[in-house]
């Protein structure tokens, strides 16, 4: 059925709306079901009643008088006109009201048709957002690192007081502009654009981006950025939360830090130069077989003084690679046995990291089996000596190996040098470790050494006491 | 035998150093800082080589900018670094081509091979 078909008054008693229709006198000629329900009344209350009368003059309302005496009189029709009152019988209540003047054919007076909306919970519902954005606005602007809201297409919805404050622009401003148009385009970097545009589609956040430049009226600044996707409940557009840390003073701290130690282990290295120079000193003057003693003294400050290197590479400044320091150990061991040597060494280690109280024992552990090793197994002069550590459970496996004539029966249980073995003894109780020694002749020996887990995986958290 | 211009700012490092140079059969000229260096390099003097220290009293760079400017007074000299800090990528670009370093502290044994792969090279 078309609609023109259907009956005006099944339209009028269909619509959602109040309807109200007016004399020229404000007395109500009649009014549709939906204005009944919504202000609970009935046709007898209401026809014929002067619309200020109905339901004990609930209706006398300055807005509505407004309306009807001082704007109606002048226009054809009024549309959004808003009226907001309280009601005895059903509250506080908003509403829309659109008016039209009616004229019949023959009738001068006309009429006046009411639509009346209550818009009262939608009102409510945008008041209420409103506080929420102001409230969330407010945790944002006490907050003290920088931050921003961003759209989809990485433009800024809104931006913290922090924010504005530091890149000296106002809300007006940041609304609608990229990150990367901001300042002299610093934030304008590949990188940072390609984790961005991988937030919100891959729900993918950013931690930890460090950003450092020259920015205008702030100076030279490191910022660390954090980005990740928030949602809204009920709402299909993501959005995406970016945090500016600034780390600068931080930095700082952690270069003067980097620079105390690289200082450090300088002076110290330079002085462990003197003490070697001491020992060269002193060898030059002394008998052959007791040059050797020396040498292995030089060798065993050497094992100490690399691991300042080490300290000034580690990103921590707390612990040592064991596979570089391996490394370290065995080229001066290498470097010791000089360039004519038939014997390599070969590191083979986990990628582990060893707290530094530790790092000396264990160092001169390695140095000391690996110098018996070279001394021992090969009387030919050629073979090659392999150092590794890995990690077996809660323990952690060092083995020196070699490729040598191995050891008599009855040597196994004693190691070879004296002193060597002493040194090797006290190393091992220092590091809570259990030595034990494998091969036979001509095929090599392996010497290994069970440590506590006393290290830690790299990248670990605290090495754990052994 | 060589003519080695060794550069160390601590004097008992430096002669202990010479010392084993010698030893070797090598002649040695001493220096203190970048100047005292650089009027070896400029005088007549034969220079085979250029043993040096990195870190120069204050200067912190300045075995690797003596280097350069020997090099630039005298092509084809030969140049071996030393230094106590750790030897960064940043810091070998500044090397000369054809370098070679030794780590602080070094044994005599040690010095001893460096030397000799600096004098074949």
């Amino acid at each position: 059925m078309p609609v023109s078909d259907i009956a005006a008054s099944d339209i009028v008693e269909t619509v959602p709306s109040a309807l109200l229709v007016l004399d020229r006198n404000l007395n109500i000629t009649s009014a549709n079901r939906a204005f009944y329900q919504t202000f609970r009344t009935s046709a007898d209350e209401t026809e014929g009643c002067l619309i200020y009368d109905l339901g004990n003059r609930q209706w006398d309302i300055p807005a509505l008088r407004t309306l009807l005496e001082s704007v109606i009189p002048h226009r054809a029709s009024v549309e959004g006109f808003e009226v907001e009152h309280d009601f005895p019988t059903i509250g506080r209540r908003t509403m829309l009201v659109n008016a039209r003047k009616i004229f019949r054919p023959g009738d001068h007076d006309g009429f006046i048709l009411l639509a009346i909306e209550d818009v009262s919970e939608e009102r409510a519902a945008r008041k209420e957002s409103n506080r929420n954005w102001q409230l969330t606005q407010s945790i944002v602007d006490t907050i003290r690192d920088p931050l921003v809201v961003l759209e989809n297409d990485m433009t800024i919805v809104t931006a913290s007081k922090a924010f504005l404050t530091i890149f000296g622009i106002t809300q007006a401003e940041a609304h609608g502009r990229r990150v990367s148009e901001l300042g002299q385009h610093q934030w304008d970097v590949p990188a940072l654009r390609h984790l961005m545009e991988k937030v919100l589609p891959e729900n993918k956040p950013i931690e930890g981006f460090e950003i450092e430049d020259d920015f205008p009226g702030l100076g030279r600044r490191v910022f660390n950025l954090n980005a990740r996707k928030i949602s809204q409940p009920g709402n299909h557009a993501h959005r995406m939360l970016l945090v500016f840390e600034d780390i600068t003073d931080r930095k700082q701290r952690e270069r003067d830090a980097q620079t105390l130690t690289n200082e450090i282990s300088h002076r110290i290295k330079n002085n462990l130069q003197i003490v070697v120079g001491l020992i060269s000193y002193e060898a030059k003057w002394t008998a052959a077989p007791c040059v050797q003693g020396y040498r292995a003294m030089q060798a065993r400050i050497g094992a100490i003084a690399h691991l300042y290197d080490l300290i000034s590479q580690s990103s921590r400044g707390r612990t040592i690679a064991v596979d570089a320091y391996l490394g370290e150990i065995a080229k001066a061991v290498s470097a010791s046995l000089g360039n004519q040597s038939g014997v390599a060494i070969l590191v083979r280690a986990e990628a582990l990291e060893i707290d530094p109280d530790r790092a000396v024992p264990f160092g001169l552990l390695v140095n000391e089996l690996a110098t018996n090793a070279i001394k021992h197994a090969f009387p030919g002069g050629t073979g090659q000596v392999v150092l590794s550590v890995e990690r077996i459970g809660d323990e952690i496996e060092l083995t020196v190996a070699d490729d040598g004539v191995g050891m008599k029966e009855k040597t196994l249980t004693k190691l070879p040098e004296k002193r060597g073995s002493d040194y090797v003894a006290i190393f091992v109780r220092q590091l809570h470790g259990t030595l034990t020694v494998s091969g036979a002749e001509q095929t090599g020996t392996a010497i290994k050494v069970r440590l506590p887990l006393l290290l830690v995986p790299a990248g670990g958290a605290e090495p754990l006491a052994a | 035998m060589a003519v080695i211009l060794v550069v160390e700012d601590e004097i008992f490092t430096r002669e202990i150093a010479e010392m084993m140079i010698q030893d070797w059969g090598h002649q040695t000229l001493s220096a203190g800082d970048v100047d005292e260096a650089l009027l070896f390099l400029r005088s007549p003097r034969h220079i085979d080589a250029l043993f040096t220290d990195i870190y120069l009293k204050t200067a912190v760079l300045g075995g690797c900018e003596l280097a350069d400017i020997a090099i630039k007074l005298r092509p084809g000299l030969r140049v071996l670094y030393t230094t106590g800090n750790f030897v960064t990528d940043k810091m070998k670009a500044l090397f000369v081509d054809g370098k070679h370093y030794l780590s602080k502290p070094y044994t005599e044994q040690q010095l001893h091979g460096s030397v000799d792969q600096m004098l074949a090279a």
